[in-house]
């Protein structure tokens, strides 16, 4: 972590002598699920996509992601949220780890 | 005619007669014993018994006098009732074979003069059509006369009437003559003839003899066959000579001519019966025969240099005959795809690739629309083609297309109006259509709108958006979601930063004074960027930092990462000469700072505090002292970065802008790159194939392999083979999507 840093601290009118200062920065960032494996275990689609299913109905025209969030387990393996609730109505199990399922959270 | 009328005449007529009658009338006188008696005539009225000789005599000298042309001693009127008169005594019978005999006389007596040898050509024509106009009025006077036989025992007997008693004569002594006959058809042939060679003709002359020999009825027999396999040899060799001689143009002016001329003919003298054998004749000899070479050697130079008159032209003449568009239209479609695999095809000519589709389909439909009466085969045609040799290169033209769509979208393009771009756009979208790998027509328009959009280079949001909607109708709302996507995060981005400065306003730390903006990109919907790591400034990280937890305070489970390729930053920098602004990348800021500590920096020391990886650092060290803007100065002097060259700040730096825009240098896009574009576009595929086999399966439950495969290929918009769909089936039954039905190992059935 920086600290204060006199050599670099920009203001102009104080140093003038200063040859490059920065006024203005645009940064790009790319945010993705904080996952360990970015495939969902269940339809085998990358977690950023939306599931197969929701693909197929093409939901996300309107919605844009938010209808096929990801879920993270106790066990911390994650899945389409869509593919684990149909998953867990046949067997409340991470299918990863077999461990009982239970939600630790959900992506927003 | 009632009886008083029929009766009248013939008292005033026959004085003795009526004064017998009257007499006989006197004498029945009521008798004493006022009875009424009914008596016999006591002689029936009587003709005079040369009364038959001296009326036809004088009928005789009247008919003489007529053929003759000499003045008539009786008046018309007592002629005619003469008539009148022997037809109510039954003498018409002897009439009709007296008349009959003098005309025919008279008739059979016209043909010598036709019979002499060695008579001019047009004078025997002449001579004949007088003496057919002459036998005309002869008979229309004497029929005039014998009006009273014509209408009563003619009509009642059923035999030829006097008008047509004359034809037949005529016909019979005079045309059936075969002498006469061919003389006469040889004469019409010859004047037709001339005047088709350019001649002046009496036409006249021409229209009288033809309705003669209509009115004989011998003009099929005798005219018409000959005339049409006259027609038929002057064409047959006129095509054959003139297709050698002239330019197609040329031929198909003098076809059209030719046509206009013959159906004049048909006005002018000709039957019109004879019009439909007459124009078909011509088209088959001049165009019917000639229409595959016609097509060869004219066809291309027409649709090359434009010549929509011509054009228009051969499309009139060709739809005359049977097959002649089909030709046509096979031969268009053929040139397009000729020309159009030229402009595809050559990577040399990739640049302008692009506008000279636009040119080309412009100029197409130009001819389909002037020239072609948008004829809705040549419409369909023209999209064929075009869809055809647009394809036979696989990916470019998709990747062109895109490209060019991204330099008019661009800021700076002036050159187009808002509307102006519009059509543009319409217009680009109809090539698109064409194209088969849309989704290679995707990657490389995501790119370059990534570019757009994080640069802020986008010329007009509307257009934009414009572009945007016609690829959702084109493609549906799975081939834009992604595209929306990219647009939505910059709205949420935009949102983002203005929370983020209030909740700087509210947490003020000590924090650097630079004003920070980031643009926030879900990964997927974007292009992948390859990952770098460099090292910012102290501060730099700092602000980072308080960013990324600000961030993810209101997002859970999310990760960032940051992209240094793609920030960008506006420098403030004081020369001895002023001050001036830079907007420059982010690697380019990075570089430039390290001068605020020493004035002289060696290569080696750069890339060890940036981190910037090596080739990256080359250009952007190339960018700062070798372009157009040169705040740096390398040493030595020199276009390519060497590892022991040294960078010095360029106090002298001066332009005459304050704020002046510092351009990366462009890696070429390596071929690597292209690779991975395609990979990714590959890998998108599969998706979507598999997508598209779910979507489908969950409609209808349970399908054959063969009806789905065929749904597929509606669905899927880009070129795929049936092998490659069986892959993807396979693989979504062992992934539980779908099963073989147990029974029938051809048919699926969809798991849900």
């Amino acid at each position: 972590m920086a600290d204060e840093n006199d050599n670099e601290r920009i203001d102009e009118n104080q140093r003038p002598d200063k040859m490059f200062t920065l006024k203005k920065w645009n940064a790009v960032a790319m945010w993705s699920w904080d996952v360990e494996c970015d495939t969902c275990a269940i339809c085998r689609v990358q977690v950023m996509d939306a599931c197969l299913r929701c693909q197929a109905e093409s939901k996300k025209d309107s919605y844009g992601k938010q209808d096929c969030v990801v879920v993270w387990g106790e066990c911390n393996h994650s899945f389409h949220y869509c593919c684990m609730s149909l998953w867990v109505k046949q067997n409340n199990r991470c299918p990863l780890c077999q461990q009982e399922w239970s939600i630790q959270r959900m992506g927003k | 005619m009632s009886d008083t009328t029929n009766r009248r005449p013939n008292f005033s007529n026959l004085p003795e007669n009526v004064n017998n009658r009257s007499h006989n009338a006197l004498n029945i006188k009521p008798t004493a014993a006022k009875k009424l008696v009914i008596k016999n005539l006591k002689s029936e009225p009587k003709l005079p018994d040369d009364y038959r000789e001296q009326t036809w005599k004088k009928l005789k000298s009247a008919v003489l006098a007529i053929q003759q042309s000499k003045p008539n001693e009786y008046s018309l009127e007592e002629l005619y009732q003469a008539v009148e008169n022997m037809c109510n005594h039954k003498m018409a019978f002897l009439l009709y074979q007296k008349l009959y005999s003098l005309t025919e006389q008279y008739v059979a007596h016209n043909i010598e003069q036709f019979l002499t040898e060695s008579m001019d050509r047009y004078l025997f024509l002449k001579k004949m059509s007088d003496t057919w106009q002459a036998h005309c009025n002869q008979m229309i006077m004497v029929r005039s006369i014998f009006l009273y036989l014509d209408r009563t025992y003619i009509l009642q007997n059923h035999i030829s009437s006097i008008w047509d008693m004359g034809l037949e004569l005529f016909s019979k002594y005079i045309l059936l003559n075969t002498l006469v006959q061919t003389r006469v058809v040889e004469g019409l042939l010859m004047l037709i003839e001339k005047e088709r060679q350019g001649d002046q003709v009496d036409r006249t002359l021409l229209k009288s003899l033809l309705r003669m020999l209509t009115d004989l009825q011998i003009y099929d027999k005798a005219f018409e066959q000959k005339f049409l396999q006259a027609t038929e040899r002057l064409y047959a060799a006129e095509g054959q000579r003139l297709m050698q001689e002239l330019e197609v143009p040329d031929y198909l002016a003098h076809v059209d001519k030719r046509i206009t001329e013959e159906n004049e003919r048909v006005i002018h003298y000709l039957d019109p019966a004879t019009k439909y054998q007459l124009i078909h004749t011509v088209e088959k000899q001049l165009l019917r025969e000639h229409v595959t070479q016609i097509l060869q050697k004219g066809l291309d130079q027409l649709l090359c240099e434009f010549r929509l008159e011509d054009l228009s032209l051969l499309f009139n003449l060709l739809s005359r005959v049977k097959n002649g568009l089909v030709d046509l239209c096979s031969a268009f479609n053929a040139y397009i795809k000729k020309k159009g695999r030229t402009i595809v095809i050559d990577p040399e000519k990739d640049k302008t690739m692009v506008q000279e589709l636009l040119d080309f389909k412009d100029s197409m439909d130009n001819v389909v629309n002037n020239c072609f009466h948008k004829h809705e085969r040549f419409g369909n045609s023209l999209k064929e083609a075009f869809e055809n040799f647009i394809n036979q290169r696989t990916n470019k033209p998709a990747e062109l297309i895109a490209k060019f769509v991204d330099s008019k979208l661009r800021a700076g393009n002036k050159e187009a109006t808002e509307e102006e771009l519009e059509r543009l756009l319409d217009k680009i979208m109809v090539l698109f259509r064409f194209i088969h790998g849309k989704d290679v027509f995707e990657a490389f328009y995501k790119k370059d709108l990534a570019k757009r959009l994080l640069v802020g280079k986008s010329a007009s949001v509307d257009a934009e958006k414009s572009m945007l909607s016609k690829l959702k109708q084109e493609c549906g709302g799975g081939f834009t979601s992604k595209l929306e996507g990219m647009f939505k995060d910059m709205e949420l981005s935009k949102d983002i930063n203005q929370a983020f400065k209030q909740h700087l306003t509210v947490n003020s730390r000590d924090l650097p004074q630079i004003e920070m903006t980031v643009s926030i990109l879900t990964m997927g919907y974007w292009p992948t960027y390859q990952p770098m790591e460099v090292t910012l400034p102290d501060q730099m990280v700092r602000l980072q930092d308080v960013f990324k937890d600000f961030y993810l305070s209101k997002h859970s489970g999310r990760k960032l990462q940051w992209q240094p390729t793609l920030g960008h930053c506006v420098l403030k920098a004081s020369f001895k000469l002023g001050p001036k602004e830079l907007v420059v990348s982010l690697f380019q800021t990075l570089v430039l700072i390290l001068f605020n500590d020493c004035y002289e920096l060696a290569f080696d020391y750069i890339k060890e505090v940036t981190n910037i990886e090596d080739g990256e650092l080359r250009r952007t060290l190339q960018s700062l002292a070798c372009g157009k803007a040169r705040v740096l100065i390398k040493i030595p002097k020199g276009r390519d970065v060497q590892d022991d060259d040294r960078f010095r700040f360029n106090d002298e730096f001066t332009n005459k802008l304050f704020r002046i825009k510092i351009n990366q240098i462009q890696m070429k896009e390596t071929t690597e790159e292209q690779k991975a574009t395609e990979e990714r576009v590959f890998q998108d595929r599969q998706y979507q194939i598999d997508a598209a086999i779910v979507r489908i399966m969950k409609m209808r439950k349970t399908l054959s392999h063969n009806l789905l495969i065929s749904e597929l290929y509606i669905q899927l918009k880009f070129p795929v083979k049936p092998a490659d769909l069986k892959k993807r089936i396979e693989s979504l039954i062992d992934r539980d999507y779908m099963e073989r039905d147990k029974d029938n190992p051809i048919q699926y059935n969809y798991v849900a």
